[in-house]
């Protein structure tokens, strides 16, 4: 049972756990999603290194055989989506951590087929794009490699969360501020992790590690981490709200015995969801993260500016001398 | 392990292995989604679920007690939120969450069961799952267990050399570089295999999937799977 994937840091939605909803939407989410991943990994990787995406996806798995102790009496293992990314690029590891999650559905029943959907987006694109981004704003540095890999277990684990909650699956608060704070320390655990693994790595050879391109901004990087994990927290505190959602979610999905269930039931939850409290506070809480958003996209171009107008003229200088 | 007793039982001749992939794939997603959108307490759905899985299982002879118990393994999970639930007082979706996540659980075990990964993966493509995603799947499960070896053998190897010795500082960054050894293996390995393949005359593009025609046996499968556990729910 070594490979049965005991990965307690980051949930796999079994079958059964979301509403009809909530899984249909994000299935229907993750089917394009997916499309567009793979067409942008196939512009980045040809034909001929499609093996590496393969073993690179064994790799993640062979990982778990390695514990690290960090607390003692548990086993703490590599989750792999941050590494995956650093090591091959966001679309890529987007990819293989897909390939990983279906293989785990399909052949160790490790997450459902129907949460596949929730899954993907969780893990394979959530998960992985929030490693990359702080690392493409700090660079291939210990901070960068840190924050990414703690962000994206920490990310995954707080939207499966909000998906359960949402689908109404019953969790007293008390509960759900356990299992943030045991995904806080796992996600701390898999940044050690990381950052360790990644400094051995480049050691052996520093080609392996991929080193973003683009500007960098130390500033940026964090204004757009607090981002995200003020949205990520965000959406789990609204979906903990006790009336809203989930009742609409219970009335659309579950009691509903309508033939033509999907349609019904979106369209249930579509009228209802909108004058429901909870629409009203997801919104409000959108719009807020719209306006952090925007505050940091406009703080980021004067910063740029900048640094431009400072650095022009010593790179001048320099170019003179 | 887990997947070695799979990829057998996948092997194995039965009316239900000499199905075309396609539809398997089609009957178990409609199933899971049938079985998805059933309220909790409906015993007569579970009930029909139930046997129309027992059914399917024993028409694949498949080992029942075997699959059974590998389909609890999906239970643990289940127990913490069933419980939680129960406790709040919503007891219909407290058995909603075992009865549903068991039943998917058996029926993605008779899906791999029954049907072996490449088979599979041919079907999936065949409903429109972008090719680059499908071949990665393949070399993923390809190397999984050749890698997963490799993984066991550095952990035994690690143990022999220090045990549990050391402070916490030592054995972790000795963790960390056994799995930068592990990591250096699979990219030479993955590279050690496109040599391979180009030696072999890859040219640079994988050869289209071919698959058969359904069979009129095929079709009669679906129908028979698929009515009855539809009629009950919507009828």
């Amino acid at each position: 049972m070594l490979l049965s994937s005991k990965n307690t840091e980051v949930m796999h939605i079994p079958d059964g756990y979301l509403s009809t909803p909530i899984w249909i939407t994000l299935d229907l989410a993750a089917v394009p999603a997916i499309g567009w991943l793979t067409r942008r990994a196939q512009q980045e990787v040809d034909e001929s290194r499609i093996p590496l995406l393969g073993v690179m996806g064994a790799f993640v798995f062979a990982a778990q055989m390695i514990n690290f102790p960090v607390v003692p009496g548990t086993s703490n293992h590599l989750v792999g989506g941050a590494l995956l990314a650093f090591a091959l690029g966001p679309w890529a590891a987007s990819l293989v951590m897909t390939a990983i999650l279906a293989i785990q559905a399909f052949v160790f029943q490790d997450g459902g087929i129907m949460a596949l959907g929730a899954n993907t987006l969780n893990m394979a694109l959530a998960g992985v794009w929030a490693a990359w981004i702080p690392y493409r704003r700090f660079g291939a540095t210990k901070t960068g490699i840190f924050l990414g890999a703690t962000l994206s277990v920490m990310v995954s684990g707080c939207l499966a969360l909000t998906q359960l909650l949402l689908s109404g699956v019953h969790l007293p608060n008390a509960l759900v501020a356990t299992g943030t704070g045991v995904f806080a320390i796992s996600a701390l655990i898999e940044g050690a992790i990381t950052v360790a693994v990644l400094g051995s790595i480049e050691r052996i050879n520093p080609g392996w590690v991929r080193r973003p391109n683009g500007d960098q901004n130390r500033v940026m990087g964090v204004l757009i981490s607090a981002a995200i994990v003020l949205a990520v927290f965000g959406v789990l505190i609204a979906s903990t709200a006790p009336d809203g959602l989930e009742k609409v979610a219970e009335h659309a999905g579950i009691s509903s015995q309508a033939t033509t269930l999907y349609k019904t039931a979106l369209a249930d939850y579509e009228t209802h969801g909108l004058s429901s409290p909870w629409a009203r506070k997801a919104t409000a809480g959108l719009a807020g993260l719209a306006a952090i958003y925007a505050t940091c996209l406009v703080i980021g171009v004067i910063i740029r500016r900048r640094t431009k107008a400072v650095s022009e003229p010593t790179r001048e200088l320099a170019a003179t001398r | 392990m887990h997947h070695v007793i799979l990829e057998r039982w996948s092997r194995t001749p039965s009316v239900v292995h000499a199905r075309d992939a396609r539809i398997k794939l089609l009957a178990a997603i409609i199933f899971l989604i049938v079985v998805a959108t059933t309220p909790p307490m409906n015993w007569l759905c579970f009930s029909t679920y139930a046997t129309a899985l027992l059914i399917a299982t024993l028409t694949a002879r498949l080992p029942l007690p075997g699959l059974l118990k590998r389909a609890a393994l999906v239970l643990p999970f289940s127990l913490v939120f069933g419980i939680t639930t129960w406790l709040i007082g919503d007891h219909a979706r407290a058995i909603g969450l075992f009865e549903k996540s068991y039943l998917s659980a058996w029926t993605a075990l008779w899906l791999a069961g029954t049907t072996p990964l490449p088979r599979l993966l041919k079907a999936a493509e065949w409903f429109g799952v972008p090719r680059l995603l499908i071949l990665t799947i393949q070399f993923l499960y390809r190397y999984l267990f050749v890698l997963s070896e490799q993984g066991q053998h550095m952990r035994l190897a690690a143990a022999c050399r220090a045990g549990s010795q050391g402070t916490a500082k030592a054995l972790f960054r000795a963790a960390s570089g056994a799995l930068a050894v592990l990591f250096a293996r699979s990219y030479q390995r993955a590279e050690g295999i496109n040599r391979a393949m180009y030696s072999r005359g890859f040219t640079g593009t994988f050869p289209a999937v071919t698959i058969g025609h359904l069979t009129a046996a095929d079709a009669a499968f679906l129908a028979l799977a698929i009515i009855p556990v539809v009629a009950v729910r919507f009828l």
